[in-house]
């Protein structure tokens, strides 16, 4: 009876991206309308800021980390798993290639590459522990994942504040890495994070359209109870992707560090926002890999605009995170009419 | 006797779909009334509608002579209708009076009597004798007791017409009997049941008459002392009973399914599987007879690896699975054809060729390494669903929106297309139409006579008689009885299903466990 009535009542779901982005530009330049601002002027400040050849490289530098974390959220989503502890993940991939970097014995390429690994072993074995507990205990990983970065950033930030703190500064954060640590640099803001970050995108796309793995994830997005039935090992596979998902974030931890910061700082990773961000736009793609990539690649490009109106007009970069929201706030208007019948 | 509840001409239209088309019910005052269909017969919406918690598109509800028009189920209580939810609407943190008083306290100024309603309470049950402790937290009493604390929610409000929605889903046997015992001293009292339910031995229990319901309408009436079971079921399902099956006699092999002591606990109390013993042989179908509840998706669930047992052993073909995921399971020769095709045996958003690649991504020619070969995955699904006759218009359509017998198919052929040693039927025809039956019929005997060993669980005696070689019949957690199919007619089986074994004239060759 109720299966003929979600039919019914299902709207089709591809335009609801456009028109949800059409709806949040609508609200977003009432505001600046409301607010004595121009919202022509304002979004040609965003567009010209995010997409003009000059300021690409801006772009893709904010895009890096951002789309890293987006791809931490959608990986575990379409399996129907949230991760809602990259903050954690993050931190700890930051702090462990900071501390790599300045305390192995290696030589250049290698310590970078060792730093690297180092972060992403890390962030993933923190991630999976949220998975483990749902797994052996039951506790559920929405909460887990979430309670669990609480400690990761207050020890990280112990860490840093105070055993490895670089005296010579006044803030909490350790020393500078040696040259030798530091990603090659591409040109401009940008370095080989950033290629680092496409293999790794790429990796995603594929393990989700062509790998058994990536098959046994979507069918347990779909319906956890088939896939269970079917002989896909519930358990070990959460574990999995948990850890997966956490390595990305690790990543993304190392590229920040290793990249552009030089060290761990207390707070930097964070400020930013890349893990909401990121959630967002997995969550507006339902986990789809590709989706969730061009939603990331999409709030890159409004953040760093929002950064270029500031500059160029008085309006303040507040109204892209107004405007994120509120497409956010449609698309799950439209989520949640879908799945209340069902 | 007097009419209590009238309700004529009830039509219900969500969309498209007619769930109430003309129902015409009418209950006698101090009578038990059943309601039955299959799922989606349209039983809740009429009972909703009853209630007052849903108004009908058309028709009128006529109690004790007057003409009822519901704004909410608020106005239907203060009619005296009552409703007993199979979830239950109680406050577990509170106690047994304060959710039964709660909405119409007795007061004293502006506090609650406590006294006086706790009070109250007791001397409710004491009058219907349900035994509850007033004072007792909802939350720590069983599901048995809450439901009587839900009876006394109903009567405290005076209801005159109580519907007890499938009351006994989530009893145990003796809690059943006891609610049994607490309707007879309701009716006593001229209250009226209305008993919605599609269990056939309650509705013969404890029933004074039948209204079947199917696809939304009326199909019969019946006086329960002067029908059978059997005629139920015709009226329910709208099947013609003599579903008979072309098959030839069994040519039992070696043992492929062995189940020693098998053991599923339940949350104190009674064992659901208690200590069940089973071996099934290749070239043979056995069949599980029994009432739904009877610990048969229990004891499916330990033998196909989707719950640990907590006692004895299960081996599939030698290897033993005891304890082990369905991976192992499916590895040692398994395949499941599973009681709910919409949320276990498919992933209904997932194309077909997705829910037809399920149980195969591991292997070749679907797997290469660890890559899925997506041509392979399409060529799998196009193969099946010619040769099983799917109705779909592509492989990459949702099979969402497929009809139940067409759903039941892609289930059919992908656990069939295994071609394993042993394969596990439940309820394999539910709600699928005639023709699909047949089809699915002629393709578990094909399965038995290339070899393969089938356990075939099914509610319906007809499905059991027309396929089995041999039936096992299971009652309370336990095989009661195991009879070779030419010994086994439904007056017997009914008879063991009802765990009166010693009125079952059991034959010679039959053994009582």
């Amino acid at each position: 009876m109720s299966e003929q009535s979600v039919r019914a009542s299902r709207l089709p779901r591809i335009p609801a991206v456009p028109l949800a982005i059409g709806i949040g530009i609508l609200i977003g330049g009432l505001l600046v309308l409301a607010s004595g601002g121009d919202p022509v002027a304002a979004y040609r400040a965003i567009l010209v800021g995010a997409l003009a050849p000059s300021n690409w490289p801006n772009t893709l530098n904010w895009a890096v980390p951002l789309v890293g974390m987006t791809l931490v959220a959608a990986l575990p989503l379409r399996g129907g798993m949230v991760n809602l502890g990259g903050d954690g993940q993050l931190v700890i991939g930051g702090l462990v290639a900071a501390l790599a970097a300045l305390y192995l014995p290696l030589p250049g390429p290698l310590l970078i590459a060792a730093a690297i690994l180092c972060a992403m072993i890390a962030s993933g074995l923190y991630a999976s522990l949220a998975a483990w507990g749902e797994t052996r205990f039951g506790i559920p990983m929405l909460i887990s994942t979430l309670l669990l970065s609480y400690p990761a950033i207050g020890i990280a930030s112990y860490l840093v504040g105070f055993p490895l703190r670089d005296l010579t500064t006044g803030l909490a954060q350790t020393r500078m890495i040696p040259e030798a640590a530091r990603l090659p640099v591409i040109a401009g803001p940008l370095n080989i994070g950033l290629i680092l970050m496409v293999v790794v995108a790429a990796a995603v796309v594929f393990f989700d359209r062509r790998t058994v793995a990536g098959y046994e994830l979507r069918m347990r997005g779909q319906n956890a109870k088939f896939a269970g039935y079917g002989g896909v090992r519930l358990a070990s596979q959460q574990v999995r992707v948990m850890f997966a998902s956490g390595a990305i974030a690790g990543l993304v931890g190392a590229i920040l560090v290793l990249g552009s910061l030089y060290r761990y700082q207390d707070g930097a990773l964070l400020t930013p926002g890349y893990t909401w961000s990121g959630l967002m736009a997995a969550l507006l793609a339902g986990g789809a890999p590709l989706g969730a990539i061009a939603a990331g690649l999409f709030f890159a490009g409004l953040q760093t605009g929002g950064f270029a109106m500031q500059r160029e007009t008085e309006i303040p970069r507040v109204l892209t995170m107004v405007l994120q929201a509120v497409i956010i706030l449609f698309l799950a208007i439209r989520h949640g009419v879908g799945r209340k019948s069902s | 006797m007097t009419i209590e509840l009238e309700a004529t001409g009830i039509v219900k239209r969500y969309g498209p779909l007619l769930a109430n088309d003309h129902v015409d019910l009418s209950v006698l005052r101090g009578e038990v009334h059943a309601v039955m269909g299959e799922n989606g017969a349209g039983k809740s919406t009429l009972m909703s509608i009853l209630y007052g918690m849903q108004a009908p598109d058309a028709g009128r509800i006529v109690l004790r002579g007057t003409e009822m028009h519901y704004r909410s189920a608020l106005d239907a209580i203060g009619a005296g209708m009552g409703m007993v939810h199979q979830a239950f609407k109680l406050f577990n943190s509170l106690t047994v009076w304060e959710n039964v008083v709660y909405g119409m306290e007795p007061a004293r100024g502006v506090f609650i009597d406590r006294r006086a309603a706790a009070a109250k309470v007791a001397a409710l049950a004491e009058r219907y004798r349900l035994q509850v402790e007033p004072n007792a937290v909802v939350g720590k009493l069983s599901v048995g007791v809450r439901q009587r604390v839900e009876i006394l929610k109903a009567l405290y409000r005076d209801a005159r017409v109580l519907i007890l929605d499938e009351p006994t889903a989530v009893l145990t046997p003796q809690e059943r009997d006891g609610l049994f015992d607490i309707i007879r001293h309701l009716t006593a009292d001229d209250r009226t049941i209305l008993f919605v339910t599609h269990k056939l031995h309650e509705v013969m229990a404890i029933t004074d008459r039948v209204t079947v319901l199917r696809d939304g309408k009326v199909v019969d009436r019946m006086v329960t002392s002067e029908t059978s079971p059997r005629e139920i079921i015709r009226a329910m399902t709208g099947r013609a009973v003599n579903l008979t099956v072309e098959k030839g006699a069994a040519k039992p092999g070696a043992v492929v399914l062995q189940a020693r002591g098998l053991t599923v606990a339940a949350d104190g109390g009674k064992p659901v599987v208690d200590h069940v013993d089973l071996s099934i042989r290749a070239g043979e179908i056995v069949g599980i007879a029994g009432v739904a509840g009877n610990g048969q998706t229990e004891l499916i669930e330990a033998l196909t690896g989707l719950r640990i047992p907590d006692g004895g052993s299960v081996a599939i073909h030698g290897v033993d699975v005891t304890g082990v995921d369905v991976e192992r399971h499916r590895d040692a020769g398994l395949a499941y054809i599973p009681e709910d095709r919409a949320t276990t045996g498919t992933a209904l958003t997932a194309s077909a060729a997705d829910n037809l690649a399920m149980g195969f991504q591991r292997k070749p020619p679907l797997a290469k390494g660890r890559l899925l070969d997506g041509a392979a995955v399409t060529a799998h699904a196009k193969k099946l669903i010619a040769r099983f006759g799917v109705k779909i218009g592509s492989e990459q359509l949702p099979v969402g929106t497929l009809s139940g017998g067409n759903l039941q198919k892609v289930v059919v052929a992908r656990e069939l297309s295994h071609a394993a040693q042993l394969l596990i039927a439940e309820q394999p025809t539910r709600g699928v139409d005639v023709g699909a039956i047949e089809f699915i019929h002629g393709q578990l005997v094909a399965e038995r006579d290339r070899g393969g060993a089938v356990l075939l669980v099914s509610a319906e005696l007809t499905e059991i008689l027309a396929l089995s070689d041999r039936v096992l019949v299971m009652f309370d957690g336990r095989i009661l009885a195991e009879l070779p199919v030419a010994e086994a007619d439904e007056e017997t089986l009914g008879l063991l299903m009802a765990g009166r074994v010693g009125e079952a004239h059991l034959k010679d060759g039959t053994e009582a466990a």
